[in-house]
């Protein structure tokens, strides 16, 4: 199971994984329904090499307006606690793993 | 009103879905506008046993033949679905409500972008093809709706609860009227232009329409033509593919019992030869399911 952040430990989540991969998500949206069976293969996957986690945008605005989400299903990847790349939309798995580089 | 097959779409393979259960002594009702098939405005030169002649030619000869078997066309879209307890049930533009023991989803594909400057570069950035997903991003900001059809209506009214003033760009408006009503008794502000840019410098700021209006935004949400077969599918418990297409077995059945697809949602080819013979399929599995879910 893939973590549920909030407030409370969002941003220890962050500072504690050199590579840190968030997928914002709500819901009611339908293509992040469909994004969460990617997200927990990308976790599993990404052992070792990144910590993977959702964060509901319905239950954690501040966090939501704090790094400018305007969409969702959104990829918010953090290196060494620095946002590097915001990926918004429904994406194959395969494609995430090519944006990041890995 | 309750049905043994409930088939939404009607396009060939919708009609021909609809044929075949109904020849099978299923009720059959039909959802969907048969102007929206991407069979109607176009010539039809490649399908068996007939000349070249016009789509929509094939299709009223179609859905004719259909209701000579006793199935019912309702012209309207779906606005949601859902499944419980064995049954599906779906809710009509009009709020007509439909329970049906089977379902075929014959939706074809909807075409989701405007393909205007500024739509592609701004998507997240302001650009959403979602209104359930985003509206919450935009509380106390502006917001423009484009779409011709109930689902953009829909979305109007929804974006008023949340943004601080909503805008809806229509251009050849045939949402169903209560729900245009509501949205416009709701607040939000008409325009009957087409758009022809979005503009931003790194995020939206403004949308231009054809006759020259423009309007400073923030969002600007797209929602073209009816629910998306994607959607549609996820209300009735099945997962589509990337593409938004739906996996379908040789009887045409999903990986949800009783509910069948048929036709360009499967996938491609997108031919109306295929969608008419994958429709024969499902619409003979779900009369036979339907018989059995007594």
């Amino acid at each position: 199971m893939v973590t549920e952040l909030n407030e409370s430990n969002f941003d220890q989540f962050v500072d504690s994984n050199s590579l840190a991969i968030i997928d914002c998500w709500a819901p009611w949206c339908g293509p992040c329904r469909r994004m969460g069976p990617i997200v927990e293969e990308l976790a599993s996957d990404l052992q070792g090499k990144a910590g993977v986690a959702k964060l509901n945008t319905d239950e954690n605005q501040a966090i939501a307006v704090r790094f400018n989400i305007n969409a969702i299903p959104t990829l918010l990847v953090f290196k060494d606690g620095v946002l590097v790349d915001t990926l918004v939309g429904l994406r194959p798995k395969e494609d995430i793993i090519a944006q990041l580089g890995l | 009103m309750d049905a043994d097959v409930f088939v939404i779409g009607s396009g060939p393979s919708g009609v021909q879905a609809a044929i075949h259960a109904a020849r099978k002594r299923a009720s059959v009702v039909v959802a969907g506008k048969p102007s929206s098939s991407s069979m109607s405005g176009t010539e039809i030169e490649n399908y068996f046993g007939s000349p070249p002649r016009p789509g929509d030619e094939i299709l009223a000869e179609g859905i004719a033949l259909a209701k000579s078997f006793g199935a019912a066309f309702l012209g309207q879209n779906v606005v949601s679905a859902s499944a419980e307890d064995g049954r599906f049930r779906f809710s009509m533009e009009d709020g007509t409500e439909v329970v049906a023991k089977a379902a075929v989803i014959a939706t074809g594909i909807s075409r989701k972008s405007l393909g205007i400057p500024g739509e592609k570069d701004l998507f997240g950035k302001g650009v959403s093809y979602c209104a359930v997903c985003d509206c919450n991003f935009y509380r106390g900001r502006k917001a423009v709706v484009v779409g011709n059809d109930s689902e953009a209506a829909v979305s109007a009214e929804l974006m008023t609860r949340y943004a601080s003033e909503t805008h809806w760009v229509a251009w050849d408006a045939e949402a169903e009227e209560t729900l245009a009503r509501k949205a416009a008794e709701a607040g939000a502000v008409m325009h009957a232009s087409k758009p022809k840019a979005i503009e931003g410098d790194g995020k939206v700021e403004r949308i231009v329409l054809e006759d020259g209006t423009i309007i400073p935004t923030d969002g600007v949400f797209i929602e073209l033509g009816a629910r998306s077969s994607a959607d549609i599918a996820m209300d009735l418990g099945v997962m589509p593919e990337m593409d938004d297409s739906v996996k379908v077995g040789s009887d045409c059945s999903t990986e949800v019992p009783g509910v069948f697809a048929c036709g360009d949602v499967t996938g491609r080819p997108w031919q109306v030869a295929k969608a008419v013979g994958q429709g024969c399929v499902a619409g003979m599995s779900a009369a036979d399911y339907a018989r059995k879910a007594e």
